[in-house]
């Protein structure tokens, strides 16, 4: 879509029926084919503000473009539709853990499956080839009949991002993917994010802790804090006194593991 | 007793009302102390009841009618309330209003509430021990009747046997075809009776409301009654009692389930529909995956239960072992009933091993 950005983000404000107030006045663009990071203690309102690009959780304020349509007024069928446009990916990976790999990746396809066979984990075989695919791409074709939980944590948010690349999305939202992970195995799982986004063109928004693999993956970066943007620049722009400003005070720059 | 603190945001209303609440509960429990010291006091005097200490249910009732027990349970709960800055919080003001300052933390046995609750279960427990008619005289000294009894069961007469055997596999049988029925009324019915699926919109809240409100109706009706309602509707036999155990095992059913959904990891519900999934797809694979093997476990659980309760509703004439061992408890044939006793209890006991092995594999 030409001229559109990606993602538009317009006066966002979320305050939570528990009275907490997550995100306020946040405006953004992201554009096509960005791989944007997002910055911020624990609680600054990264999660929210990726759940409420793609509506699993409602704003109270302000509105929300992906390509140039207005998804926080579509409804139903049109949110759905909107939605497949928009793949995420969890900290907690967020597999069905009783399901098999396969099966998992095959949930990708879920939004463009004919409902009735899809209820009886039925998909036709095309589907199945091409999540055979997405399996090899992330090195895991040989799993796809062991059940999700039993795959170490590094596997699963492979898994998870096969079921991604199944979704044949053109955005990414990515929540803290590394987070849950051993140190050592979060390149490993950062690698196949940026192959989202640097062969398969699409544009990737993910929230991150650490420093290091912002400034490694990222072509841009944007820090909330208390629901608020309060910095946006390229990663090399990120100084020591922007770092005081995103995370106070008292907060020191560990490299290597993370704020 | 959770104490809240007084709100600073509650209008003069809101005050109001909560002092409202707080004096009426007050005036509940204490005037319910003092009608059990009055009905102690009258026990022990001997002016009521043939043996001095006991009371019949009609002069327990007629109790109720000393309206100074109110009177005095108002009076008493106002005071309380009106020097609750130097008494301490009362019981209802605790609950509704909150403990002042210098209360709050302090052990139970330092404020007149803690003694309050410790003096009303004392009252509670020795006023229960004479409306019960407790007697451990008798129960000490007059086992010699149901001696008969007991080496009856000891002494199992082959008599019965083989008729036992018959209408003990129709009891597992008649458990097992009201536990299968249930299945899928229950399944259907758990997941608009979830809190957490039916947050949203009206429709599902309408639908919360109205699924909740029937099951727990239904589970208040006791199976007894249910069978007689069914022996009335299809007559005297099994039928009836696989009608009656499955009525009260959906409501239980349901009720499980649902608490099962509601204790679910929203984690995958929301990656399928982050997928542009539909609603049904997200409940098919976000949700079930999850509840499935406990859905198992509660069944084969309720069906464990339902051959235990089976044996009272044969009782009533709802087929199952309990239809002849009822007539056999009336004429005093106690070897006959120790035999269907022995069978009972083997069953029970081999579907509770059976089903603990089951459920420990499948959770």
């Amino acid at each position: 879509m030409s001229g559109a950005a990606a993602i538009r983000v317009e006066g966002l404000g979320m305050v939570y029926p528990n009275g907490v107030r997550a995100l306020e006045g946040v405006s953004l663009e992201v554009h096509a084919g960005e791989f944007l990071a997002v910055l911020g203690l624990s609680g600054s309102g990264k999660s929210t503000l990726l759940r409420c690009i793609n509506r699993l959780i409602d704003p109270t304020e302000g509105r929300v473009f992906i390509h140039g349509e207005e998804i926080t007024a579509a409804r139903g069928a049109r949110l759905r539709a909107m939605r497949r446009q928009v793949a995420m990916i969890f900290q907690q990976f967020n597999l069905v853990r009783r399901h098999s790999v396969l099966d998992n990746v095959l949930s990708g396809a879920l939004g463009r499956s004919p409902l009735l066979p899809s209820l009886l984990l039925s998909f036709p075989a095309a589907e199945r080839e091409r999540a055979m695919t997405c399996l090899e791409r992330v090195g895991l074709a040989d799993r796809s009949t062991s059940r999700a939980d039993a795959l170490s944590g590094g596997q699963q948010q492979r898994v998870a991002i096969a079921r991604a690349l199944m979704q044949a999305p053109r955005l990414i939202l990515a929540d803290e993917p590394v987070a849950s992970l051993d140190p050592a195995l979060r390149h490993s799982v950062m690698r196949h994010v940026e192959a989202l986004n640097r062969d398969e063109g699409m544009t990737v928004v993910c929230s991150l802790h650490d420093i290091d693999l912002v400034t490694r993956y990222a072509t841009r970066m944007v820090a909330l804090r208390d629901g608020r943007l309060v910095w946006e620049g390229p990663p090399g722009a990120f100084d020591h006194a922007t770092f005081k400003s995103i995370y106070g005070e008292e907060a020191q720059p560990a490299s290597n593991t993370g704020f | 007793m959770a104490p809240r603190s007084v709100s600073a945001t509650g209008s003069r209303f809101d005050d109001g009302v909560a002092r409202l609440q707080a004096v009426l509960v007050d005036a509940m429990l204490v005037g319910a102390a003092l009608l059990m010291v009055e009905f102690l006091a009258l026990a022990f005097s001997g002016r009521r009841g043939p043996t001095g200490l006991l009371l019949s249910a009609e002069q327990i009732l007629d109790l109720l009618h000393y309206a100074w027990a109110v009177a005095g349970g108002l009076l008493i709960a106002v005071t309380w309330g009106l020097f609750s800055s130097r008494l301490g919080a009362s019981p209802g003001r605790a609950w509704f209003i909150g403990v002042p300052e210098w209360e709050a933390g302090l052990e139970w046995s330092r404020t007149l509430r803690g003694w309050f609750a410790a003096v009303f279960v004392e009252l509670t427990f020795f006023t229960g021990w004479l409306i019960t008619e407790l007697d451990l005289v008798t129960f000490l000294t007059k086992f010699g009747k149901a001696a008969d009894i007991v080496r009856g069961l000891a002494h199992p007469s082959g008599a019965v046997l083989h008729e036992g055997l018959v209408l003990l596999v129709q009891t597992v049988f008649l458990a097992f075809m009201a536990t299968a029925f249930a299945i899928p009324v229950a399944f259907v019915l758990a997941f608009p009776s979830a809190r957490n699926l039916t947050r949203g919109t009206l429709a599902a809240g309408v639908a919360y409301t109205v699924s909740r409100t029937l099951m727990n109706f239904v589970r208040a009706v006791e199976p007894l009654v249910w069978a007689l309602i069914f022996i009335s509707w299809v007559g005297i036999g099994p039928f009836a009692g696989v009608l009656a155990l499955w009525v009260h095992s959906v409501a239980a059913l349901t009720k499980l389930y649902s608490e099962q959904i509601e204790s679910i990891d929203t984690g995958p519900m929301e990656a399928i529909a982050a997928t542009g999934a539909s609603p049904l797809q997200v409940l098919r694979y976000g949700v079930v995956p999850q509840v499935i093997p406990p859905f198992l476990s509660f069944t084969i659980y309720r069906w464990d239960i339902n051959v235990r309760m089976s044996t009272i509703i044969g009782f009533v004439g709802g087929g199952g072992i309990g239809y002849i061992l009822k007539p056999r408890v009336d004429l005093g044939e106690w070897g006959e009933v120790g035999t269907l006793v022995l069978l009972i209890a083997a069953t029970v006991w081999l579907m509770d091993v059976l089903s603990a092995k089951i459920r420990e594999r499948i959770v």
